[in-house]
């Protein structure tokens, strides 16, 4: 396990997994499973007798792959689970007050409830990444910062497709993407708001 | 070989062909030249749909001939295959019945010609006798077995009364005939013995018949039809036919003559479990039922006694018994000589005795057939029903029979030597252990029924039962003790060895498990929604013995769960039913103990589970008992947990210390935790309680521990860590000073929002949001918000809303933060859907209004996020699914607010709120649009395949249609097409239900276009559309039946609102038909259905005319257009 490698995306001192009582799962959370980081699909119980104690039976979903992995574990066990991080860099965090979100009037906008949410979130920048350009089966993504990445590779499949055609019809859209472990893979498309 | 194109080709020319016009000469020629079977068959099926489609356009005498036709054909032709042979019959029995309410057509000639064919003595003849009786059965029971022959309800009912008052009598002696005749004979051969067999099923179906009582509606003649279980309730016309006591004798012998035989065992016996619950207005008297009934236990106990039954005897005679019990009343069943009683409740003990032993060999055996557990079912059913009325039998008169029932259960359920679990005929079966999944119900409810019948024959033998528990259960906590010490011992000396032989203590364990369940039972009943109370013979047991019983010695014993009973000097002078539940605390002690001799991996998770059920069942009933409940209250009941005592508080801190220590222990043992948790819950789910509860100190250290989110409690799952919290909120509203109750905030409620401001306004929480240990921080918040929104009461509501609003908020605002992360999103909805649905009928205006504010702007987040979005992973699809099925969800609970509404102009929270903004005005009914509307676009057909998606989506716009038509019109213009598409889509291509709704959706949608008087919305223009749907479902569609009302009403509104479109249609329709008979027979129908509405207008009277006609129309021509 490459544990303490150091991603230029990762947060240093941020482990790639954290240990977690089997019983504290839950379905559509994460796990690792045979060495892949899994979307849980399934979870049950099941015990040998009466009187045994229990046993969690995992089946997870790999979320780069979407192979499917199974487990059985007495459930006092310790599992990984893996850090997942969508959209390598998020933007800077900027805290303009907020009267409308989207137009639409928002009663309750002011005054600011109490403790003074940070609404600014509402008004941040794009959680996904915007797309400048695809050469030779890579993504050119804008980051937040300016910077450009180009590192991340086209998706196969209908996804793939689809980002090729938008963007050969001058679409603007946002990429999401999913890092976990060693992997990074872009996982959703949407069209940029106007 | 045939390929599938060919098949299908042969297929439509079939279905073609049975649609043709007048096919008779046609198949008469095919009946009589063709060699085919499967063509003989299509031919008969042509004919029967044939004849009711045309009925009307029939000569009667060729109707008649073609009965004769059919009939003659059958008894010619004895080698026929049995499936073309039926089908004939099935023509002729349709006929038959279409024919039975025609006066101008007499079909009663068939029974004379069927007796002639049963006096003929020839086997063949009497079996083809028997198959016209049995089609003509099955034809007119109006049950599911009816053809569809597209008439209504109303006909097929009213074909039923009168064949069950005339000829299904004459089928009924018939038989009886044909059995007398046969029981008389000694020997039959086989060919005699299969027509004995068939009759006697005959008469089985005869006897079972579900007699259609008189005036009944037709809306409850479907719901009627389908009631299993049917009971013998003739009209008085069928007396004398069955009081006759020989027909009783008759089925005696009959069952005596085959019982070996299994399958005529089955008939004959349910033969007789059908004349064991006749009732209803064929006994004259009262009289007259008790002689039946006498003569009934008789001929029983000369059945039953003295043999050795069979298996495929048991369910019938465990039947038989149990309806003698069920419909007999008490005072009937007393009045029968009392040897005969006695000796009828001697037999029903002897039986449930001996199937019980069966039924746990059964168990052994691991038998796929379980006969003599269902057996053994039905009698302890039968035991519950026979006791709860005891004012009919003197004190006492079941006790020795209890006795008997309780110790037969028990000896079943416990190991050798005590019992004979898991003994066979060869000893002890060694049982493999099985892997047990989670779907496996727990015994307890499994065996719910069982158990409440044994627990209460327990009760009427209390002065036995409750001291066999005691002592059963006191051995097994010593055993368990030694053998755990014994355990320890081994591992002290050589750590590591590994390979234990647990078969000691799982025997143990198996034994106090259903020690535990027997006693929960015994003690208290299963309640939901009412008051528990101590079963009124478990007081006076206790009562009764108070005056030889040692107050303090009784509580000693109760004190010291840590010390065996009988060391305690004194301890037979103690109350037995304190020292019962002493037992159980001492095993659970020795588990506590256990636990902390570091053994837990030795212990039964299944016996932990067990401890906690009893504990919450007990506390429920026994703790802090009510005195103004009762006439009178045993003393040392209420001197141990009665209110202000102290033994009430000794045992309040007991139980918490116990589900402290479950919670740390078993947070890997999901159920057991769940179960632990509910015995938190009941602890301080009612004030008197949770006052004492929060006085522990225990109870505020798991408070603080609980929100600091350390080990162990956060293992927990997530349920459980919300009923958790549920329970941590509700302590909160326990009785205590104002500084006190400060603090408990302070340390349960605060530091949940403490935690959470301080993540969220964090400078950098965008970046950091994703981390792990941030999710999880949110997640937990969520979770607990979701169990705090759970603890919601009417005295609370106020200070949880305003504190839930709080937070409401700032979820929005995660929404936002977390839109990339589907299981987070999930969850915050779900926030919003347990707090509306908790919280809404409490609400008043201005906090409803907040509330619907919040919902909106949440809507309007989660579809700005996920319009036009598209994801990879094979999920997705799930997660989308989940998310908008909470979102209807939502909508619904909050739509819920216009029919179920408690509040009172905010009387709760006054005092609360200064100076409220009340000019907003916005209604539920906004909400819930202006969110359909962000919903809809989400909507996709393929999502709506889900069928609980779908289902929920089709209630919603319903309810919608229903409560606010009026807004309908006034939508924007994209949400009014969608919303139109949706109902037009669900009449076409869902499911009937679907259907169903949207077609009551119709009803209020066209009543407010004719309010309105606009006839240029398009509200206008869309009904005008539906009204060709309507029209076309009605008219030319084959359509379920069931459909017709709600159909019915829409067509009708529709066609007030459109009465030009109408006419015009009826006009297309008209001109298409090239048959001028048909054309006349159709103009006929419309113009007899609009008859009684002219000119049709929204007036219930007319309505209901115009429904009433509609049926008939239906009956009339329903058939005659889908000829097409």
């Amino acid at each position: 396990m490459a544990d303490d490698l150091d991603f230029e995306t990762g947060d240093a001192g941020a482990s790639a997994t954290f240990p977690m009582q089997c019983s504290a799962l839950r379905k559509n959370g994460f796990v690792v499973l045979k060495g892949r980081p899994c979307k849980i699909v399934e979870m049950s119980t099941s015990k040998t007798g009466k009187h045994g104690h229990a046993k969690v039976h995992l089946v997870g979903i790999d979320i780069f792959t979407g192979k499917k992995y199974e487990d059985i574990c007495p459930s006092t066990h310790n599992m990984d689970v893996p850090n997942i991080k969508r959209n390598g860099l998020p933007g800077k965090g900027r805290c303009p007050r907020l009267t409308k979100i989207w137009g639409a009037p928002v009663s309750f906008a002011e005054p600011l409830p109490r403790g003074g949410v940070c609404w600014a979130w509402l008004r941040g920048p794009p959680l996904a990444l915007q797309l400048i350009g695809i050469q030779d089966g890579y993504l050119s993504l804008l980051q937040d910062s300016g910077d450009v990445r180009e590192d991340l590779r086209l998706p196969e499949g209908d996804l793939g497709k689809e980002i090729e055609q938008k963007y050969d019809c001058g679409e603007e859209i946002l990429i999401t993407v999913l890092s976990a472990m060693t992997e990074e893979a872009a996982v959703a498309i949407k069209a940029m708001a106007k | 070989m045939v390929n599938n194109e060919q098949r299908q080709h042969a297929e439509h020319i079939f279905l073609s062909f049975r649609k043709s016009k007048s096919p008779f000469a046609v198949c008469k020629h095919i009946l009589e030249t063709s060699k085919v079977d499967y063509v003989l068959f299509q031919a008969a099926t042509a004919i029967m749909e044939a004849v009711v489609r045309e009925w009307i356009l029939l000569e009667k005498s060729s109707i008649e001939s073609l009965r004769t036709f059919l009939l003659t054909y059958v008894l010619q032709r004895p080698n026929l295959q049995k499936y073309v042979r039926e089908q004939i019959l099935l023509a002729v029995a349709v006929i038959v019945k279409r024919g039975s309410l025609d006066k101008s057509i007499d079909c009663k000639s068939i029974f004379h010609e069927v007796s002639q064919l049963i006096s003929s003595g020839n086997p063949t003849v009497q079996t083809l006798a028997c198959s016209i009786l049995t089609a003509l059965l099955s034809e007119f029971s109006s049950s599911s077995k009816t053809s569809n022959i597209g008439l209504s309800m109303e006909f097929h009912g009213n074909c039923k009364r009168i064949f069950q008052e005339g000829d299904l009598r004459q089928i009924f002696m018939l038989t009886v005939e044909v059995l007398q005749e046969f029981s008389r004979r000694e020997n039959l051969n086989a060919q005699m013995s299969s027509v004995f067999q068939r009759y006697l099923a005959l008469a089985n179906q005869v006897l079972s018949w579900n007699f259609l009582p008189p005036n009944l509606g037709r809306h409850y003649i479907a719901m009627f039809e389908s009631s299993q279980n049917v009971m013998l309730k003739p009209t008085e016309l069928w007396r004398e036919t069955l009081l006759d006591i020989r027909v009783m004798e008759l089925f005696f012998t009959v069952h005596r003559k085959i019982r070996e035989d299994t399958d005529m065992a089955q008939d004959s016996l349910q033969c007789l479990a059908q004349l064991a619950s006749l009732h209803g207005p064929v006994f004259p008297d009262e009289g007259s039922q008790v002689d039946y009934l006498a003569h009934f236990i008789e001929g029983l106990l000369n059945t039953v006694n003295g043999i050795e039954i069979e298996d495929s005897e048991a369910m019938g005679i465990s039947s038989v018994f149990s309806n003698l019990i069920t419909v007999f009343p008490r005072n009937v069943l007393t009045a029968i000589p009392n040897e005969l009683f006695s000796s009828f409740v001697n037999c029903l003990t002897h039986l449930t005795c001996s199937f019980g032993r069966s039924a746990a060999l059964e168990e052994v055996l691991d038998k796929d057939d379980m006969v003599y557990m269902e057996a053994y079912d039905k009698l302890l059913e039968s035991w519950l029903t026979l006791v709860q009325d005891d004012k009919h039998f003197h004190k006492g008169f079941f006790t020795q029979h209890a006795v008997q029932v309780f110790n037969s259960y028990i000896q079943c359920h416990l190991a050798a030597p005590d019992g004979t679990r898991n003994l066979t005929a060869n000893g002890v079966a060694s049982r493999e252990e099985e892997e047990i999944s989670e779907l496996q119900e727990d015994d307890r409810d499994q065996f719910s029924d069982q158990l409440a019948s044994v627990g209460m024959l327990g009760r009427i033998a209390a002065e036995h039962c409750i001291p066999l528990l005691t002592s059963l259960l006191e051995d097994r906590v010593t055993r368990l003790h030694g053998q755990l010490q014994r355990h320890q011992q081994q591992l002290l000396a050589s750590p590591g060895s590994g390979s234990i032989d647990n078969k000691v203590l799982d025997d143990l364990y198996e034994d106090i498990h259903w020690l535990i369940l027997v006693t929960g039972y015994l003690l208290a009943n299963d309640t939901q929604g009412e008051t528990p109370l101590i079963p009124p013979e478990v007081m006076e047991y206790s009562i009764k013995h108070s005056t030889e019983v040692d107050i303090n010695t009784t509580l000693q014993i109760l004190g010291s769960p840590g010390e065996k009973a009988s060391s305690i000097p004194g301890y037979n002078r103690t109350d037995s039913v304190i020292r019962l539940l002493s037992a159980i605390l001492r095993v659970s002690e020795v588990e506590s103990r256990a636990i902390r001799a570091d053994l837990t991996h030795l212990l039964s998770p299944q016996m932990g589970k067990d401890i906690v059920w009893f504990l919450k069942r007990w506390a429920k009933t026994y703790l802090l008992v009510d005195e103004k409940l009762y006439d009178q209250i045993s003393l040392p009941f209420n001197t141990a947990f009665g209110a202000d005592t102290e033994g009430s508080q000794w045992i309040v801190g007991y139980l918490l210390e116990k589900v402290i220590s479950n919670l740390a222990v078993w947070s890997s043992e999901q159920d057991l935790a769940n179960d632990t948790v509910q015995l938190l819950v009941t602890l301080v789910e009612r004030r008197e309680r949770a006052n004492l509860v929060i006085q522990c100190e225990n109870w505020w250290n798991l408070a603080k521990q609980f929100a600091r989110r350390s080990p162990p409690l956060h293992f927990l799952s997530s349920s459980v860590q919300r009923t958790l919290m549920k329970a941590l909120v509700l302590g909160g509203f326990a009785h205590m000073d104002t500084d006190t109750k400060q603090q408990y905030w302070t340390e349960v409620l605060q530091p949940l929002q403490q935690r959470f401001l301080n993540v969220i306004n964090q400078e950098n929480f965008q970046q950091i949001c994703q981390e792990e240990e941030v999710k999880q921080e949110i997640t937990a918040t969520l979770e607990a918000l979701c169990g705090i929104a759970e603890a919601t009461q009417i005295d609370n509501v106020a200070i949880l809303f305003n504190f839930l609003m709080d937070f409401l908020t700032n979820c929005i605002g995660l929404m936002e933060v977390y839109k990339n992360t589907p299981e987070t999103v999930n969850l915050i909805i779900e926030v919003f859907v347990e707090v509306a649905h908790k919280q809404i009928c409490y609400l008043g205006e201005s906090k409803a209004m907040n509330l619907y504010e919040a919902c909106l702007t949440l809507l309007q987040v989660y579809s700005k996020n996920n319009l036009g979005r598209q994801r990879i992973d094979v999920t997705a699809e799930e997660d989308q699914y989940q998310d908008l099925l909470l979102i209807m969800e939502l909508l619904t609970n909050l739509l819920s607010k216009e029919f179920i509404d408690f509040s009172d102009t905010d009387e709760v929270f006054r005092g609360h709120e200064p100076g409220q903004a009340a000019n907003r005005s916005v209604s539920a009914a906004d909400v819930v649009l202006y969110g359909v509307n962000l919903v809809l676009p989400l909507m996709s057909q393929d999502l709506l395949k889900f069928p609980s998606l779908c289902n929920q989506y089709y209630k919603l716009i319903t309810f919608i249609c229903e409560i606010f038509p009026e807004k309908i019109p006034q939508l924007p213009e994209d949400l009014f097409k969608s919303l139109m598409y949706s109902l037009e889509l669900g009449m076409s291509s869902m499911s009937s239900e679907v259907c169903q709704l949207c077609l009551e959706a119709l009803t209020p949608l066209a009543e407010q276009c004719a309010k309105a008087q606009e006839t240029d919305s398009s509200l206008f223009l869309a009904t005008r559309h539906f009204l060709k749907m309507v029209f076309d479902m009605l008219v030319l569609q084959k359509h379920n039946t069931e459909m017709t009302t709600a159909a019915g009403e829409a067509f009708y509104t529709l066609v007030c609102l459109h009465q030009a479109e109408y006419s015009e249609l009826v006009e297309t329709l008209l001109s298409s038909q090239q048959d001028p008979v048909i054309y006349q027979r159709l103009a006929d129908a419309f113009n007899k259905l609009t008859a009684s509405s002219t000119p049709p207008s929204l007036d219930r009277k007319q309505k209901m005319a115009f429904l009433k006609s509609l049926e008939e129309f239906m009956a009339n021509v329903g058939g005659l257009l889908c000829v097409k």
